[in-house]
């Protein structure tokens, strides 16, 4: 069994994922051999990289090379953890820090609400304290008075080094923050809190974080406008041509208002659904003219794309990217903001950012769900249910409904347009990650997509074959319905690894291509059943 | 004043005062960013239920927001007396921590009735000795539930698989702390001369003459005392530190546009420095958030057009 000390100890790897331990799935993907072969990591990345906690590479960072560079690693790692626990560096969140570091009881009540823990074969390694244990045993031995000698006497002597801080980091990428261990905990401690506050040390001190969240995520966004690198005229010239898709497929003459004075609804899409999904802004458009709703887009910096990295690993960038994604709102005088379909923009704009913004940013703003669900109730759209008549199914994003409560209107929705609707079991805001949470949809580079597939989302696709167990055959077409442009991009990966698509006859999307589906004054399907 | 009376009462001198710096402490803490949790129990019952917000109702910012805290009372009631989360969560340990806490707490109420002996005037035997008689029965049921709640805990702890490798010595040496207490308490209750709560009684009352009692007698009272001293430098302190993990934490979903103390505390945590040493959080040394805030790292002009 491994232990929490282990991590400061040298060794090829820690522990090593086996197809054979860990939770089977139903038919027919319970063979390992049907699996496609696994992503070796390039012998570059193996010299310069620690791959040791467990084969996989999420983040990367280069191993110090002398031993000066590895004190002074250790050195800014400490001075890290003093920023963590100052009021200074740290107000946002010292209270939830401090908290959860010292008011645990060790008693792994929260341990069996992690699917990544359970779906893994509950592999130490992935028990949601050891990472959380860890990095306290860190903190009370280097950050706290007496430390090391009540180290010693308790125990719980942790050597921080190179090995330590590198195994550190990426097991800090090993969690989809999804907080179901939170939920569990009768003490309120908070491991996925405890796990962005490791990454927002790497981030903040040390300047380490996932490329993909950092330099082509929020850096991104603050300097082009859009973490999918669309400048405003690039992003106007696709919309438009999204128009034109519209009239092609539907008859519909649409064409999106950009930048209007005084809408009621600024409406902020995740902007990966422009260039990946763009039946659902287009499904959106349809829907707003439809409802004869007053509303825009904006083209200002960050007002095109409601997603916010910074919420999972950095506070500078996440309050960086809040505040303009308002501040393009204030320019417009429109009512409201209403966010499209994307979970973490939901609570880091609702939520984590509600209190940052000062009094004259404080535009209200609302979810899609919610909005969407009074458009359909009110009976504005025409809308048939047997136009969806085929088993569907929801997913929750966690960060819209476990740490938002937003549970009741989208089901709302799929009751009155989706007569052969299905749950998922748990659900609501027991459900479970779709194991791309907290950035994991969007992060590929080295071998971590295998780990992705493997572990984070396999809870999640057991629970979807079992809420279509009654309907097997690929013949019989079914569809998950996933709000959330995220939850969207694990799926897409994870069907296409694990052949879900062919196998099953599974398809995901959003919720708004099930409104317009099932609107009758389309002549033709919305949906098209073509996975992508 | 007897040395036993004085220990006591330096014991629990310590432990107000070293409790009451943990809650000072976590009440000083600036105001912090929303990280709220659902379940909450606010709003309607029936949404409650299934653990909705009021981010579900049409406009929610023109509708009244429920501070109420009955189900927030409601919630930690259960989760206090029936430790509603180890049940549904870890049936294995439940049984035992149940029969731990309830033994503490029971400890706590045959406490409470020997001191309201010792407030008794001397002519009121009936009183005396019916609340006598009520503290031996409470405090006979609290040492054996926390008797063998902590011995249960304690085996728990070292064999089950789900726990074993993350019992501490600090979590051991609390349990047979704990079992020591009880246990050394359910001995001196029997003393036959005189009972460990005629004792407390009397030591409450400063009226105990030193060696007069049991040897367990005494090293109850010492383990107690220790015990308080110890007691708020632990993680124990979660007993009311929930208070701010729950109701401060995961429910504190009050908008800020209904709380304008907390957008000015916000407001003033801005004005904080920021030290950082990231290239990305700073333009210039000795930034303030709200600078960090407005600017966009060390990335020089925005190629937004």
């Amino acid at each position: 069994m491994i232990k929490i000390e282990d991590i400061a100890r040298p060794a090829d790897r820690l522990t090593e994922i086996v197809p054979e331990r860990m939770v089977p799935l139903p038919p027919p993907y319970d063979g390992v051999d049907a699996l496609p072969p696994r992503k070796r990591l390039t012998d570059r990345a193996r010299a310069n990289c620690d791959c040791s906690l467990d084969g996989f590479l999420a983040v990367g960072m280069t191993r110090p090379k002398t031993e000066e560079e590895e004190q002074q690693l250790i050195k800014r790692f400490i001075a890290g953890l003093d920023r963590l626990l100052s009021p200074d560096d740290n107000w946002a969140f010292l209270q939830q820090l401090t908290l959860s570091l010292d008011h645990c009881a060790r008693c792994q009540t929260c341990v069996e609400a992690c699917p990544i823990y359970t779906a893994s074969g509950r592999n130490e390694v992935y028990r949601p304290t050891f990472r959380s244990e860890l990095f306290r045993r860190i903190v009370n031995k280097y950050a706290k008075r007496g430390g090391k000698l009540l180290a010693k006497l308790k125990g719980e002597d942790i050597e921080v080094n190179a090995t330590t801080i590198l195994r550190l980091l990426e097991s800090a990428y090993r969690c989809t923050l999804c907080r179901r261990c939170a939920q569990a905990c009768p003490m309120g401690v908070d491991n996925a809190l405890l796990t962005r506050e490791i990454r927002k040390l790497f981030s903040m001190e040390l300047s380490i974080a996932p490329k993909e969240l950092h330099e082509n995520g929020s850096v991104m966004q603050l300097r082009v406008g859009s973490s999918t690198g669309l400048k405003p005229r690039v992003v106007k010239d696709t919309i438009e041509f999204l128009d034109d898709e519209i009239r092609e497929q539907t008859g519909l003459n649409i064409h999106t208002p950009w930048d209007k004075p005084g809408a009621d609804v600024l409406l902020i899409h995740n902007a990966g659904e422009i260039n990946a999904w763009p039946e659902n802004p287009m499904a959106f458009a349809i829907i707003l003219e439809a409802a004869g709703i007053s509303w825009t887009m904006s083209s200002d910096l960050a007002g095109y794309d409601s997603v916010n990295y910074g919420l999972w690993y950095d506070d500078a960038q996440f309050a960086r990217v809040a505040v303009r994604q308002v501040q393009a709102a204030k320019k417009l005088g429109v009512k409201k903001i209403v966010l499209g379909e994307c979970g973490h923009a939901h609570k880091a704009s609702m939520v984590t950012a509600d209190r940052l913004l000062p009094k004259d940013l404080d535009i209200p703003r609302e979810s899609s769900m919610t909005f969407l669900r009074d458009i359909v109730l009110s009976g504005r759209l025409k809308l048939d249910p047997a136009r969806n008549a085929f088993p569907v199914t929801l997913h929750d994003p966690c960060n819209m409904v476990r740490m938002m409560g937003i549970v009741k209107p989208q089901r709302d929705i799929l009751k009155a347009i989706c007569p052969q609707f299905r749950e998922m079991a748990p659900h609501g805001v027991e459900n479970y990650c779709c194991g791309g949470g907290s950035g994991f949809a969007v992060m590929s580079a080295f071998n971590f997509e295998d780990w992705r597939f493997l572990v984070a989302g396999r809870t999640k696709l057991k629970q979807i074959l079992e809420a279509f167990e009654d309907c097997p055959d690929p013949e019989t077409k079914k569809y998950v319905c996933a709000p959330c442009s995220n939850c969207k991009g694990q799926f897409r990966d994870l069907f296409n690894y694990y052949g879900v698509w062919k196998k099953s006859g599974i398809l995901y999307g959003g919720l708004v291509e099930l409104i317009v589906n099932a609107m009758t004054d389309l002549q033709k399907p919305y949906i098209k059943w073509e996975f992508h | 004043m007897p040395p036993l009376t004085l220990a006591l009462i330096a014991a629990i001198s310590v432990f107000l005062l070293g409790n009451l710096c943990r809650v000072v402490k976590a009440m000083l803490m600036p105001v912090h960013l929303r990280w709220d949790l659902y379940p909450i129990p606010k709003g309607p019952r029936d949404r409650q239920r299934y653990g909705g917000s009021y981010f579900e109702e049409t406009e929610w910012w023109t509708k009244p927001i429920d501070t109420g805290l009955g189900g927030e009372v409601a919630f930690m009631l259960k989760e206090v007396f029936l430790l509603r989360g180890v049940f549904e969560n870890f049936r294995a340990l439940w049984v035992w921590s149940l029969l731990l806490h309830w033994g503490l707490y029971v400890y706590m109420v045959s406490a409470a009735t020997a001191v309201a002996v010792s407030a008794l005037g001397a002519h009121l035997v009936f009183e005396r000795t019916l609340l006598l008689n009520a503290a031996f029965a409470e405090c006979v049921d609290a040492c054996t539930l926390g008797g063998i709640g902590s011995l249960g805990l304690l085996a728990t702890r070292i064999f089950n698989s789900r726990l074993k490798g993350f019992t501490t010595r600090a979590t051991v040496f609390n349990l047979s702390l704990l079992a020591a207490i009880f246990g050394t308490g359910l001995i001196a209750l029997f003393h036959p001369n005189r009972g460990m709560l005629i004792a407390l009684a009397e030591i409450v009352a400063g009226r105990h003459a030193t060696g007069a009692y049991s040897s367990a007698t005494v090293c109850h009272f010492a383990l107690v005392a220790f015990f308080l001293v110890y007691f708020p430098f632990t993680h124990m302190t979660h007993m009311y530190m929930k208070y701010f993990t729950w109701h401060g934490v995961r429910w504190d979903d009050l908008p800020a546009r209904f709380d304008e103390g907390g957008r000015r505390a916000i407001a003033k945590n801005l004005a904080r420095r920021v030290f950082w040493r990231a290239p990305h959080i700073h333009e210039a040394a000795d930034q303030s958030w709200a600078a960090v805030v407005s600017s966009s790292g060390q990335l020089g002009k925005t190629e937004h057009d």
